[in-house]
């Protein structure tokens, strides 16, 4: 029952509450053994799980060994202590995203995407602006309050923000591939730089997107948002209508 | 001298890293702990976020904390002030929204370490940095985030200090080279006065071609951000007088390129203006090597560079020796205190007293 569930010691579920057990698995370069198996679960046991169970294992190809396995998680989170802004954001489906934009900010959002620099993954934004979408999800394209302006991969950020800047632009989604090379983090950094040096920061929402990026790595980039893996259209799209909507009702 | 001594005079201090892990937040806390040491009171805020335990891109770092003194200023967001479980008076709601939340202004009550993670935007920046100097701090440290250079611009702060490290390049003179250019760029000429000021009063577009004899030829919208060779070339052609370009808002690499080899290409020079060096995105090429080639950058307004600070260690990589590092940093770049406040000859303060 929801009521019994202990939000400030939050751990696994699987048969009752609290329970911790975790279903895990994962490959070991070593051949398909009794041996391989022992080793599975002496890792288990360093990673800090409780009476590990190697549930089912098989030889990948030669020299490897593939393993589900259950575990026993005694750590817990709390919580009660992720709660409060930055974290609460409730995502509106396609209609009531419709409604919210007609009612609060009354014209089409215009957003401006692409993936910049040298980065030619064009998946991420096509995502999120293309009609087709994204698990089933309508991409803002085929959304009335958006006007979406995808500008592919690899463009530079100086083309970015000269079409953001002509077209009017509320929001600029970037994807990137953020790695642990510098180049790929100041990419997006010179982004937001740029639409500072133009004088346009305050007037444009920017958000970041790819398989790296949080809420944190936004913060250090200096975007408004950052979205990860997992994110939907209809994620994204809740976001930038009550963001604008925020600064509208600021600004008057 | 240490660094707390040389920014004395600045009441908004910016801190800008040339990029991630140079050692920025080590300077911050060396600072801080030389204000808490001669009683100043201060504000503190920050561009991306400080005092966080890990790297956000690469786990295995670990950070340093930020302590601040009883009777620091803050801007921080709610959930990260709660978190630090220290005692504060609340001082503005400021209504500024980050990814982590709405940023407020606080005043500790206690010392401790606090994850400080304030406004990203230049204006807003500036507001709450305004904002902490009106509540009692007699010195605003802006502490930067990756190799975001905006908050350091002269419509934000009053003095700079810039951290360089080895996580710049492998090999040492690289990482001399590359901050050589970046202290050129923070460095750039201010623009004579005179005759410019003059002519560009009420400029009416955000580019414009200036002669010597004060002309004005404003260029269509987004010209710099976008234009080819070919377009700034038939532009120098309309405009053989003309001396000085002026440019309101962003001078990306690829237009300082294409208009050097415009100018090549029919033997003439140009100055171009900015407002101020956080206008200008080079990539690869410095200031100097542009000026070498008969194109001068100057701009209108300069940040005072106060210092110079060294990480010698680019994290889970290589080091290098940080006195031979200064030694060639400091021949290399004139009349800037050079500093490694981790180095053990390091004159500041420490606070467990071993300073």
């Amino acid at each position: 029952m929801p009521r019994s569930v202990d939000l400030a010691a939050v751990r696994p579920y699987a048969d009752h509450l609290g329970d911790g057990l975790v279903q895990m698995s994962f490959t070991l370069p070593v051949p398909y053994s009794l041996a391989a198996r022992r080793a599975a679960l002496e890792l288990a046991v360093a990673m800090g799980f409780e009476q590990p169970e190697v549930v089912h294992y098989e030889p990948l190809t030669e020299g490897y060994t593939y393993f589900v396995m259950y575990g026993r998680c005694v750590q817990s989170v709390d919580f009660t202590a992720l709660q409060g802004e930055g974290f609460d954001i409730e995502y509106m489906d396609e209609e009531e995203i419709e409604r919210f934009a007609a009612a609060h900010i009354g014209r089409k959002v215009v957003v401006v995407g692409a993936s910049t620099g040298s980065d030619t993954h064009s998946v991420g934004i096509d995502a999120m602006l293309n009609l087709k979408g994204y698990h089933g999800h309508h991409g803002l394209e085929g959304y009335r309050a958006f006007e979406t302006h995808n500008l592919g991969s690899q463009v530079p950020n100086s083309a970015l923000v000269a079409k953001a800047i002509e077209v009017g632009a509320d929001v600029i989604l970037v994807s990137q591939t953020v790695t642990q090379q510098n180049l790929h983090v100041h990419n997006l950094t010179e982004l937001v730089e740029m639409v500072e040096a133009e004088g346009r920061r305050g007037d444009m929402i920017l958000a970041c997107g790819g398989p790296r990026v949080s809420n944190e790595l936004a913060k250090e980039l200096g975007y408004d948002a950052g979205f990860s893996k997992g994110t939907e259209p209809q994620h994204l799209a809740t976001f930038i209508v009550r963001e604008l909507a925020a600064r509208v009702s600021a600004s008057s | 001298m240490a660094l707390a001594d040389l920014t004395a005079s600045v009441s908004r201090l910016a801190l800008v890293g040339l990029a991630k892990n140079t050692g920025k937040t080590e300077t911050l806390s060396a600072l801080l702990a030389e204000l808490d040491a001669r009683g100043t009171p201060v504000g503190v805020t920050s561009i991306g976020r400080d005092g966080e335990e890990r790297d956000v891109i690469d786990s295995r770092i670990e950070k340093p904390r930020v302590l601040l003194s009883a009777g620091s200023l803050v801007a921080t967001t709610d959930g990260l002030l709660r978190a630090s479980g220290l005692a504060h008076e609340l001082l503005r709601q400021t209504g500024i929204r980050t990814p982590l939340g709405r940023v407020l202004l606080a005043r500790l009550r206690e010392p401790g370490a606090i994850e400080v993670a304030g406004p990203s935007a230049a204006a807003e920046v500036r507001a709450v940095s305004d904002a902490m100097l009106e509540d009692g701090a007699e010195q605003v440290l802006i502490d930067g985030a990756v190799d975001r250079r905006a908050a350091s611009s002269p419509a934000v702060a009053d003095g700079l200090i810039v951290a360089t490290g080895a996580v710049l390049a492998a090999d040492i003179a690289d990482v001399v080279s590359q901050t050589v250019d970046a202290v050129d760029l923070v460095r750039l000429e201010k623009v004579e006065p005179g005759a410019l000021a003059a002519a560009s009063a009420g400029v009416p577009a955000a580019s414009v071609l200036v002669a010597e004899r004060p002309e004005l030829l404003a260029l269509p919208p987004r010209f710099v951000l976008s234009a080819d060779g070919e377009q700034i070339g038939r532009l120098l052609d309309a405009n053989p007088q003309a001396h000085w370009l002026l440019i309101e808002g962003a001078l990306p690499d690829s237009f300082l390129g294409a208009l050097l080899g415009a100018l090549r290409g029919r033997g003439r020079e140009l100055v171009v203006v900015v407002q101020d060096s956080t206008r200008v995105f080079l990539s690869g090429r410095g200031p100097g090597w542009y000026r070498r080639q008969g194109l001068r950058i100057e701009v209108r307004e300069q940040t005072e560079l106060k210092a110079i600070t060294v990480n010698p260690v680019a994290p889970r990589s290589h080091s290098f020796d940080s006195v031979q590092l200064r030694a060639l940093l400091g021949g290399a770049i004139a009349d800037v205190p050079i500093f490694d406040v981790r180095d053990p000859d390091y004159r500041g303060v420490r606070r467990d007293g071993a300073g």
